[in-house]
C-alpha cells in the first residue's frame, strides 16, 4: 500500500538552524495496516506524516502510494488517495462554511471541480446519515457554519471528511492531543470505528503510548529522524508500557553516551 | 442658506456614482472578504477599465460591448496579479502593488500616451451618464443585480466553493485536493474583470477617463464593504444570506458616496473634505466596535 | 444599525419637508458653482481672479459655492452633481476633469472653464471652430509662443549655460509637446539639451538628481506633476519654468501668462453670461493669453542670478 524507500529531509540546510528531520527513512505499510506512531518532541514523526501527505518534497529517497509514484507530487495531487486529520481541530474544516459544504467538498477529495452546484439533494441525505452516526447532533444543523462547533465536535467531523471518500492511506497527526480526556476518547473510539468499517489503511502519530499499544496492528518508534522499532502482530501484542520506556530512556543514554564519547 | 431639497435633489447622482463603486466593491469583495487576500491591484485595474472602455466607445465600439471587453482587461490584470503570486511567490501586498505600479504604464498606452481622454455624452451612445442621474441609478441597479446573481450561482458551485474553502482554511482545501494557486488565480481575475467592469461605467457616467481615475479606489471599495456588513451584520450574527452580503456591499458604496454629498452639501471649507469624508465614514465604522455584543462573538470566532 | 436606519429616515423626513425656495426677485443674487480638480498654486490663483472679476461686475450680488475634488478626479462629477442639483445660475470649471464633469453633469447651466489648455480635445470635439456650440466656454491656458520665450530667456539670464535638462512627467501630454517643440529654439540657440523624465511624481527627486547632475540649467514646461509635488531643494541648478506656478515653487524665472489673468477674463465671461443672458455656445473660447516676464526672488538670489528691471516678482 505505502512503500517509502530511504527518504531523507534536512530543514534550514547549511545554516545555524540545520535540522536532519528524516535519515534515510523507509517503511512499508501493508494493506489494512493500522500503525501507530510513537517517539520524542523532534523524533521526526510528524515529519514522516508530512513528506508523506506530500506538504513539502523530500530531498531524497521515493514514496510510493498505491503502486503510483507520489515523491515528486503537489500537496493537493495527493490528497487523492489520502485521508488527512490535524492535530489543530481548527485546521481541518473550513470554519465560515457550511458543515454539510465542509462536507461536500469532502465528497469530490481528488475531482475535478466544475460548475456544477456544490452538493446534491441526495448527498444532503446520505450526509445526515452518516453525521446521524457521530451522536452529535450535527445532522440536525447540516446548514450551520462549522466555526461554530466545539473542538472535539470540529475534529469528529474531520474524521468524517477524511473517510468519507474511501482514502488509500489515513494519516492522523496527534488528532486527539488537543481535546479534553473525555473528548479525546470519543474520538479515539470513533477513529476505531471508522477504520475498521472501511478496512482503512491507517497512519497514526499519537503521544499518548497507551493508545499506541492498544490501538492497531503495529507499532512504530522513531528517534532523531530515523525508525528505531517497528514491531507487529503477536509481538506488538506483548510490548508494555514500561517496555517503552525502557526504550525511550536508552535511546536518551545512548545519545548522551554518543555525544560525551 | 443650508437647504434640505438641495441635498435630497443631489441624492440620485450620489446613489447612481455610489451604486457604481459599489459594484467595484462587490469585484473586492471577492478577494478581500471571499480569498482573504489583500489585492491592491484595483487601483490600477479600476483605471484599465475606464481607459479601455472610452478608447473602444471613441474607435466605435457599442458601450456594452466596451464595458465587456474592460471586464476581460481587468481579469488579465488579475491574471498577472495571481501568476506574481502563485508562481513567483510573491507576498499578496507587493503582488498587487506592483501589478498596480505596471498597470499605471499600461493604462497610459491605452489612453494613447495622454492622462486624460474625454466621452462626449452628446457624441455618444453611452450606458450611463451624469447628464441623467435616475437612468444611472437603474442601469448601474441593473449590472449589479445581475452580477449578484451570478457571484451568487458562481459561489455555489463546485469551483466557488472549492475558492470559498481556499479563503477561508488554505490547508483544508489542500487536503480536499484543492489546488489553491489555481484558486486564487481565478478568484483574482473575477475580482479585477468585475472592478474594470465598474470602472467602466465611471468613466461613461463622468464623461472622461483618467490614469489616476482609480486612485485611492482600494480604500472606498473597502470602506463600503465594512459600512455595509456594519449595517447588514449588526449584531445579529444570524445566517445572512450570500446575496444580501454582496448587495450590502453596493450599499455601503452608496452611503459613503451620500456621505461625501452632505459634506459637500454642508460647505465645509473645500481643504477639509477628505478629513470629514472620513471622519464621517468612521462614525459608521465605529458603530460595530461600539456594541458588546460583537466583540463577544469575534472572540468566539478568533480561532479562524 | 437600526438607530443608524432610523437617522437616515428623519433626515429625508426633513429633507421632504423642506422644500421650499427661496423666490426670484429682479436684484436677483446669482449663485455661482465653483469646482476645483486640487489644490494647486496656479489654478488657486485663477479661481482667485474668476472671483475677484465676477465681485468686480456684480458687487455682493453674487455667492460663491467653492468645492475641490482634492485631486481626485472622480469626486469632480459628485460636486458638479451636487452643483446641478442645488441649480446654481453658473459653473465655473478649473482644469480639465473639473470642465468634463460640469460639462457631462449639464447641458443648460452655463460652464465657464479655465486652466484647460485645449477644449478641443477636453470635450472631444472633433470640428474646432473656436466656440464649442454648446453651454461651454472659457479661456485657455495655452500660452502661444511662450517656449520660444522661454528658451530665450535661458539666454538672457543664464549666458554661461551649455546644457539644459527638460524635466517633465511623461504621463502629461502636453508636456511631451513642450518639450518636443522647446527642443526646436534650443538648437537654434545652439545649447546642447536632454530629457529627463518620470511618470510617477514619487520619482521626482530621484530624477531631479540625475537632471542637475547632467545639466547647468533645468527647464520644467506646464507640467501639473511638477507643480504639485516638486520642490525647491530637489534642484541644485536653476529651473527657467514653464510658468507662474512653477516659477514661485522651484524656478528663477519664467516667460508665463497668468493664472490670475486667465481666471479674471473668464469671470468677465461669466459676467456677460449672468447680466447679459449671452449664450456660452457663442462666446469663442479664450485661446491666447497676453504672457509677462516673472520671477522668483528668494530662488534668483540663492542662485545669484541679476534679474533685469522688466521683470515681476512672482507672488
Amino acid at each position: 500500500m505505502l512503500e517509502i524507500k530511504n527518504i531523507s529531509k534536512t530543514f534550514n540546510p547549511n545554516s545555524v538552524n540545520e535540522n536532519k528531520a528524516l535519515k534515510n527513512v523507509s517503511l512499508k505499510l501493508e494493506d489494512g495496516d493500522f500503525v501507530t506512531v510513537i517517539g520524542g518532541n523532534g523524533a521526526g514523526k510528524s515529519t514522516l506524516l508530512n513528506a508523506i501527505a506530500g506538504t513539502w518534497l523530500v530531498d531524497s529517497g521515493s514514496i510510493i502510494l498505491d503502486g503510483e509514484d507520489v515523491t515528486r507530487l503537489a500537496e493537493f495531487k495527493r490528497a487523492k488517495l489520502l485521508g488527512r486529520v490535524f492535530q489543530d481541530p481548527m485546521m481541518g474544516t473550513a470554519a465560515k462554511l457550511q458543515i454539510q459544504e465542509n462536507l461536500a467538498l469532502a465528497n469530490r477529495r481528488g475531482q475535478k471541480r466544475g460548475l456544477g452546484w456544490h452538493i446534491s439533494p441526495e448527498e444532503i441525505e446520505s450526509f445526515k446519515e452518516t453525521l446521524r452516526m457521530l451522536d452529535l447532533g450535527l445532522e440536525d444543523r447540516m446548514t450551520a457554519k462549522v466555526g461554530l462547533l466545539s473542538g472535539g465536535q470540529r475534529q469528529a467531523l474531520t474524521l468524517l471528511m477524511a473517510t468519507l471518500k474511501q482514502p488509500k492511506l489515513l494519516l492522523l497527526d496527534e488528532h486527539t492531543a488537543a481535546l479534553d480526556p473525555k473528548t479525546a476518547r470519543k474520538v479515539l473510539d470513533l477513529t476505531v470505528e471508522l477504520v475498521e468499517k472501511n478496512h482503512l489503511t491507517t497512519f497514526m502519530v499519537t503521544h499518548n503510548m497507551k493508545d499506541a499499544l492498544n490501538i492497531g496492528n503495529r507499532l512504530i518508534m522513531m528517534n532523531e529522524g530515523s525508525i528505531i522499532l517497528d514491531v507487529s502482530g503477536k509481538e506488538k501484542e506483548k510490548l508494555t508500557i514500561n517496555d517503552l520506556l525502557e526504550l525511550f530512556n536508552k535511546t536518551g543514554e545512548l545519545n548522551d553516551s554518543m555525544i560525551l564519547s | 442658506m443650508l437647504s434640505f431639497s438641495a441635498l435630497l435633489r443631489a441624492l440620485p447622482g450620489n446613489i447612481a456614482q455610489g451604486m457604481i463603486w459599489g459594484i467595484m466593491a462587490l469585484g473586492l469583495y471577492i478577494t478581500y472578504k471571499i480569498l482573504n487576500f489583500s489585492d491592491l491591484t484595483v487601483d490600477g485595474s479600476f483605471s484599465t477599465g475606464a481607459a479601455v472602455t472610452v478608447m473602444l466607445i471613441i474607435a466605435g465600439c457599442p458601450a456594452i460591448v466596451a464595458v465587456l471587453i474592460a471586464f476581460v482587461a481587468g481579469c488579465l490584470a488579475g491574471l498577472v496579479t495571481g501568476f506574481l503570486h502563485t508562481v513567483l511567490k510573491i507576498a499578496p501586498i507587493l503582488s498587487g502593488i506592483l501589478t498596480q505600479i505596471a498597470l499605471y504604464s499600461i493604462n497610459l498606452h491605452i489612453l494613447g500616451n495622454k492622462a486624460n481622454q474625454a466621452i462626449n455624452v452628446n457624441d455618444y451612445s453611452l450606458l450611463l451618464t451624469l447628464r441623467n442621474t435616475k437612468m444611472a441609478i437603474l442601469v448601474a441597479l441593473i449590472f449589479a443585480a445581475v452580477l449578484i446573481a451570478i457571484l451568487y450561482w458562481f459561489f455555489g458551485t463546485e469551483l466557488g466553493s472549492a475558492i470559498r474553502a481556499t479563503g477561508n482554511n488554505s490547508q483544508m482545501a489542500k487536503a480536499q485536493g484543492i489546488n489553491i494557486d489555481k484558486m486564487k488565480v481565478i478568484a483574482l481575475s473575477l475580482s479585477n474583470g468585475i472592478v474594470a467592469l465598474s470602472g467602466g461605467l465611471l468613466a461613461q457616467y463622468q464623461g472622461f477617463a483618467d490614469v489616476s481615475v482609480g486612485r485611492g479606489a482600494i480604500v472606498i471599495g473597502l470602506a463600503a464593504i465594512i459600512i455595509g456588513s456594519v449595517i447588514f451584520e449588526g449584531k445579529n450574527k444570524k445566517e445572512i444570506n450570500f446575496s444580501i452580503l454582496l448587495g450590502s456591499a453596493v450599499i455601503g458604496g452608496i452611503i459613503y458616496y451620500i456621505s461625501i454629498g452632505i459634506v459637500l452639501w454642508l460647505k465645509l471649507p473645500t481643504n477639509d473634505m477628505k478629513l470629514f469624508t472620513a471622519i464621517l465614514v468612521a462614525v459608521f465604522l465605529s458603530v460595530p466596535n461600539l456594541s458588546l455584543g460583537k466583540k463577544k462573538e469575534d472572540k468566539a470566532n478568533a480561532g479562524n | 444599525m437600526k438607530k443608524l436606519l432610523i437617522v437616515l429616515f428623519v433626515l429625508l423626513l426633513l429633507v421632504g419637508c423642506s422644500g421650499e425656495k427661496g423666490g426670484d426677485e429682479g436684484d436677483k443674487v446669482f449663485n455661482v458653482g465653483v469646482l476645483q480638480l486640487i489644490q494647486h498654486d496656479a489654478l488657486d490663483k485663477a479661481t482667485e481672479g474668476f472671483k475677484d472679476a465676477l465681485k468686480d461686475k456684480l458687487g455682493d450680488k453674487v455667492v460663491f459655492d467653492e468645492q475641490n475634488a482634492s485631486g481626485d478626479s472622480a469626486n469632480c462629477a459628485v460636486i458638479a452633481n451636487q452643483f446641478v442639483a442645488n441649480d446654481v445660475d453658473l459653473i465655473f470649471a478649473n482644469a480639465t476633469p473639473a470642465l468634463q464633469a460640469a460639462s457631462t453633469a449639464t447641458d443648460t447651466i452655463p460652464v465657464v472653464a479655465t486652466s484647460v489648455t485645449s477644449f478641443a480635445a477636453a470635450l472631444n470635439i472633433d470640428n474646432w471652430t473656436g466656440m464649442t456650440g454648446t453651454n461651454v466656454t472659457g479661456t485657455s491656458d495655452l500660452a502661444v509662443g511662450a517656449l520660444e520665450k522661454q528658451a530665450a530667456q535661458i539666454v538672457e539670464l543664464l549666458p554661461d549655460a551649455k546644457k539644459v535638462a527638460i524635466f517633465y512627467c511623461s504621463a502629461e501630454p502636453n508636456s511631451v509637446a513642450q518639450a518636443d517643440e522647446i527642443e526646436g529654439y534650443l538648437d537654434a540657440l545652439g545649447l546642447e539639451h536632454q530629457r529627463f523624465t518620470f511618470s510617477d511624481s514619487n520619482d521626482i527627486a530621484q530624477v531631479a538628481v540625475n537632471a542637475c547632475e547632467w545639466a547647468d540649467v533645468v527647464f520644467v514646461p506646464t507640467d501639473n506633476a511638477v507643480a504639485s509635488y516638486a520642490s525647491e531643494d530637489q534642484f541644485s541648478k536653476p529651473v527657467i519654468a514653464g510658468e507662474e506656478g512653477i516659477c514661485k515653487r522651484i524656478g528663477i524665472a519664467t516667460v508665463s501668462l497668468s493664472y490670475y489673468q486667465i481666471g479674471y477674463k473668464a469671470g468677465e465671461m461669466a459676467a456677460d453670461i449672468l447680466i447679459n443672458g449671452t449664450d456660452p455656445a457663442t462666446l469663442p473660447v479664450v485661446e491666447e493669453s497676453e504672457m509677462s516676464k516673472m520671477y522668483n526672488p528668494s530662488i534668483a538670489a540663492k542662485f545669484g542670478i541679476e534679474i533685469p528691471s522688466d521683470y515681476i516678482a512672482v507672488e
